[in-house]
């Protein structure tokens, strides 16, 4: 019966390829382009929010992007929280935004409390 | 060959359990769903319509899917019997059932084949409805006895959930393996793959002294005695038949025929 130990063998190989290759690609869990035509120069930022955890809350992530002026697109990872924002340079910049995030959650808190912790990598 | 098993059962309902322990304390937004290869299916049609996936999912549950189809194919449903943390509660469950009522309880023939085909059913029903009426959403947790137990009511499950998973599990004293039997879309999933996995139970008509013994442990009711090999598409190659089989030599594993 020593084939038996195949099987737990098997199922140590598969898990650990499971994570690896998981590292390997990355899928958006949302792509979200803004009605606005698309500039000459697009600036891009990462936002690492921990509430992004899923579609509905990387729509309301989107939701509360609309909001701040010079956005061009979102999207966003929900594996690792991570939220990709294209915006326009011409308009604004990595710290407006997220000044401007701050203040929503601020102002808004109940719709926004999610996004509060927020921490952001400059990708240009 | 039970002890490793065991072990190994042990491993993955443990690592389930800390989980489920360290996201009721607020440690970790992370639930068993992360880690679910039936995820993975239902993350397929977005993932090849918009290229996005559906609620919480990721590349994980596509990877732990497609690892499940290889070791499937491999070793048949071993993901059950070895892995599973709800196939192992249930294994238990049932387990102490028979010590209480002295026998488990089994469905007719022909019933029991005809609720068998109950998995696919709920497997169509799950993906329909988590594309058109949940609208991505992933609404089977309110139904789902395996994230209702192991986030012990966690997001998306209501009162009635609760009521869902104990008749489950109820169930599952009485006949074994109730829900992975008869109703677990990821079992449906499975089958097909299961039917030609190379990892099997094969049986030696000159050292069997056709006792039957065999056929009385196996858990899915399959007649161990009357095959050469196993290829029933429910065999978890739990090994109990092997096990239990008084014959040295009249059952053994066999990989691809070998
Ligand atoms: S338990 Fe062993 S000897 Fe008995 S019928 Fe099954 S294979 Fe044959
Ligand atoms: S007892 Fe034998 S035939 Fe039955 S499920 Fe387990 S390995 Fe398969």
């Amino acid at each position: 019966m020593r084939k038996a130990v195949i099987i737990p063998a098997a199922i140590a190989v598969l898990v650990v390829a499971a994570f690896a290759t998981a590292n390997l690609y990355r899928v958006p869990t949302l792509h979200f382009p803004f009605d606005v035509e698309r500039p000459a120069e697009v600036g891009t930022v990462e936002y690492i929010v921990e509430g992004v955890r899923c579609r509905g809350t990387s729509m309301g992530f989107v939701k509360m992007t609309a909001e701040v002026p010079g956005m061009i697109s979102v999207t966003t990872y929900a594996r690792n929280n991570s939220a990709i924002v294209e915006y326009d340079p011409a308009i604004t910049n990595p710290d407006r935004i997220r000044e401007a995030f701050e203040a929503l959650v601020e102002r808004d808190g109940v719709r926004y409390q999610y996004f509060r912790a927020l921490s952001q990598r400059d990708l240009d | 060959m039970r002890v490793l098993r065991t072990l190994v059962q042990i491993a993955f309902l443990a690592g389930t359990v800390v989980l489920m322990a360290r996201g009721i304390a607020g440690l970790t937004p992370n639930t068993c769903e992360a880690y679910c290869p039936f995820g993975g299916v239902a993350a397929l049609l977005p993932l090849a319509r918009y290229g996005q996936y559906t609620c919480r999912l990721t590349e994980l549950n596509v990877s732990l899917m497609v690892s499940l189809f290889v070791l499937t194919i491999a070793t048949k449903k071993s993901f059950c019997s070895w892995v599973c943390p709800f196939g192992t509660v249930s294994e238990w469950l049932s387990r102490a059932g028979r010590k209480v009522f002295g026998r488990s309880f089994h469905l007719p023939d022909r019933g029991d084949r005809w609720a068998m085909n109950l998995r696919y059913v709920v497997l169509v029903l799950v993906l329909l409805l988590t594309w058109t009426v949940w609208k991505g959403d992933l609404g089977f947790r309110a139904y789902d006895p395996f994230y209702i137990l192991f986030t012990w009511g966690g997001h998306g499950t209501a009162a009635f959930s609760f009521y869902i998973l104990f008749a489950i599990l109820a169930a599952a004293v009485l006949v074994p393996f109730f829900w992975c039997r008869y109703l677990c879309p990821l079992g449906a999933v499975m089958d097909p793959l299961s039917r030609y996995g190379g990892l099997r139970v094969r049986r030696n008509p000159e050292a069997c002294t056709e006792c039957g013994e065999c056929d009385r442990v196996c858990p899915h009711q399959i007649p161990v005695s009357r095959e050469i090999e196993v290829t029933a598409r429910n065999c978890t190659n739990c090994l109990d038949c092997v096990s239990e089989c008084p014959e040295s030599g009249a059952l053994e594993l066999s990989c691809y025929g070998k």
